[in-house]
């Protein structure tokens, strides 16, 4: 079965990689835009800052994945992907590598304004940081989105070629950038003055609540996609097949995506998020929980890529 | 399919309408192979399955032509067994890239070093091809391969080498069957023209849409899949892989 995948590990770590770095950096954008500095009084700078200076270096470790795993690398040619940037044309792939290396320009300049120790919403960085964020925006989508574009171009790939394998990987892209961001404040942020322990706890509320949200639109989209794979006949029913209970990949995805990756820290968010939000009851889960249920989700995220990219390969048109 | 009516666009209909009304006393059939002698070639190949014994010339001759790497097949050939005693049969199912009109391939490749010419054979240019394996994953064919030598991708471009100096390709040239009938779909008097106007003729995974110039007399388009259906069969390659993909 291996020697069907040509695109193994490397491929699936840089989609993991990539789209966690997307999503902190989209989230931390967006997060200083609305209440980070950005003019609604700064209470998440910190926030931003943890996804501004996490994200390029996931996205950077990735792409240079991408390149360990080149036909020409493989030969010998260390540097023939340079010819990526030669051209530009309608290839998802070329579109993917210039938004990558933009995305990677900009990500580095955004964590750029955030280096100051004493980084603060309104140091003469404010400006650019603000104007960086706008950019940041847009990037951290597109890149997280091109993967999903870049697998359902193929229409000999039936398992990857629908629409919403897209969509699925920006959620979870979000999701996991979300849940990275978490994991850098579970793990880094110092015990807090009290006068700011209202605040911190209300920016754990907010990355909670979002993710939670996040993971909600990720299990739709997932419903969808297996209940159109399980209805349908043909090439798209044979490969959703391979997922569907006495597949190759059930195990993978039923427990370490859905149940694992989704399921699980759903329910532990739920169990912290309900609570404020129907009582406003203090929202207080431990540093641990924090840290349990942000690794989890980005171990769904990676087994999430993982199915995917497999299965893909392991399938194909039925018929000659 | 009539090979003569292939590729006429909506341009080349009026061009031709306009011909005939400048010379209307001109007889029909000798203003008709005039536009289209005009026309640029466009290569395809036919291959009778009913000459083919499953010899493996054509994958042999291939693979010397080219000095693809062991275990790596521009051109291989299928075997198909089904039946249950006594009731059997053997066909053979010689395979290659099928320089499709619609070609995922170029489609997607990254950098432009696969690409579409103008006769119609799928080519690459392995001094820009950087070994993405977009291409390898977007054929429905499986006709591609990384050449571990170049690293690039490689596949069959129809022996272009060869056609380019007017020879034929070299698993025509070398199949002891005559199964293989190579030319120019465009000049109606070609052999291949004549062949598929007077033969029903197929193509492989037609569902795909890609409209491949390779086409097939007499092919079994029978496929493993069948067997859920409750006949024996089994499909064999002397690929790497020995399964069909």
């Amino acid at each position: 079965m291996t020697e069907y995948l040509n695109w193994g590990l490397p491929i699936i770590g840089y989609f993991f990689l990539a789209g966690t770095g997307a999503g902190a950096a989209t989230v931390s954008a967006s997060v200083l835009l609305r209440g980070g500095g950005g003019g609604f009084g700064g209470q998440h700078f910190r926030l931003a800052r943890y996804g501004a200076m996490i994200a390029p270096l996931p996205v950077m470790i990735g792409s240079a994945l991408l390149i360990l795993e080149l036909g020409s690398f493989e030969a010998g040619s260390y540097f023939k992907f340079l010819y990526l940037f030669s051209t530009i044309n309608l290839s998802p792939m070329s579109v993917g590598s210039w938004l990558l290396m933009a995305f990677i320009a900009v990500s580095l300049a955004y964590a750029y304004t955030f280096l100051d120790n004493d980084a603060s919403p309104n140091d003469r960085m404010a400006g650019r940081r603000r104007a960086l964020a706008w950019i940041t925006v847009p990037f951290g989508i597109a890149v997280a989105i091109y993967t999903g574009v870049l697998l359902g171009a193929m229409p000999a790939r039936p398992f990857w070629n629908s629409p919403i394998i897209a969509m699925l990987f920006m959620i979870s892209s979000l999701s996991t950038g979300v849940a990275a961001i978490l994991l850098a404040r579970a793990l880094l942020h110092a015990e807090a003055p009290a006068s700011e322990a209202k605040n911190i706890q209300f920016g754990g509320y907010l990355l909670t609540a979002s993710d939670l949200m996040l993971i909600g639109f990720e299990a739709a989209i997932v419903f969808l996609f297996v209940m159109f794979g399980y209805l349908t006949v043909g090439d798209v029913g044979y490969a959703v097949d391979v997922i569907m209970p006495g597949g190759s990949l059930a195990a993978l995805f039923w427990v370490g995506f859905v149940l694992i990756g989704l399921l699980l820290p759903a329910l532990v968010e739920l169990r912290y998020v309900l609570p404020k939000l129907l009582y406003h009851k203090d929202f207080s889960p431990s540093r641990s929980t924090e840290m349990l249920v942000s690794t989890v989700v980005l171990l769904g995220g990676f087994m999430l890529r993982y199915v995917v990219v497999i299965a893909g390969q392991i399938t194909g048109p039925v018929g000659i | 399919m009539n090979g003569s009516q292939l590729d006429l666009t909506r341009r080349d209909i009026v061009k031709s309408l306009g011909a005939g009304a400048v010379a209307v006393a001109a007889a029909l059939p000798s203003s008709a192979g005039a536009a289209t002698a005009a026309k640029s070639p466009r290569y395809g190949m036919v291959i009778d399955t009913r000459r083919c014994s499953g010899c493996h010339a054509c994958s042999v001759a291939c693979k010397s032509e080219f000095n693809v790497p062991l275990g790596l097949t521009r051109s291989w050939v299928e075997y198909i067994e089904k039946g249950d005693f006594p009731n059997v049969s053997v066909s053979f199912l010689p395979r290659l890239c099928n320089q499709c009109r619609h070609a995922a391939c170029a489609d997607v490749c990254p950098t432009g070093a696969t690409y579409k010419r103008q006769d119609g054979i799928v080519a690459i240019d392995p001094d820009i091809c950087i070994g993405c394996k977009y291409c390898l994953q977007a054929c429905p064919y499986d006709a591609r391969f990384i050449n571990p030598v170049t690293g690039a991708a490689d596949k069959c471009d129809f022996c272009l080498h060869r056609i380019e100096k007017g020879i034929e390709p070299s698993c025509v040239n070398t199949c002891p069957g005559r199964a293989r009938i190579f030319g120019d779909l465009n000049d109606p008097g070609s052999e291949i023209s004549k062949v598929i106007s007077r033969n029903p003729v197929t193509v492989l995974r037609k569902g795909m849409g890609t409209e491949p110039f390779v086409f097939y007399i007499a092919a079994d388009h029978a496929d493993e899949h069948d067997r859920k259906r409750g006949w024996n069969m089994r499909v064999t390659t002397h690929r790497r892989q020995k399964e069909r993909r």
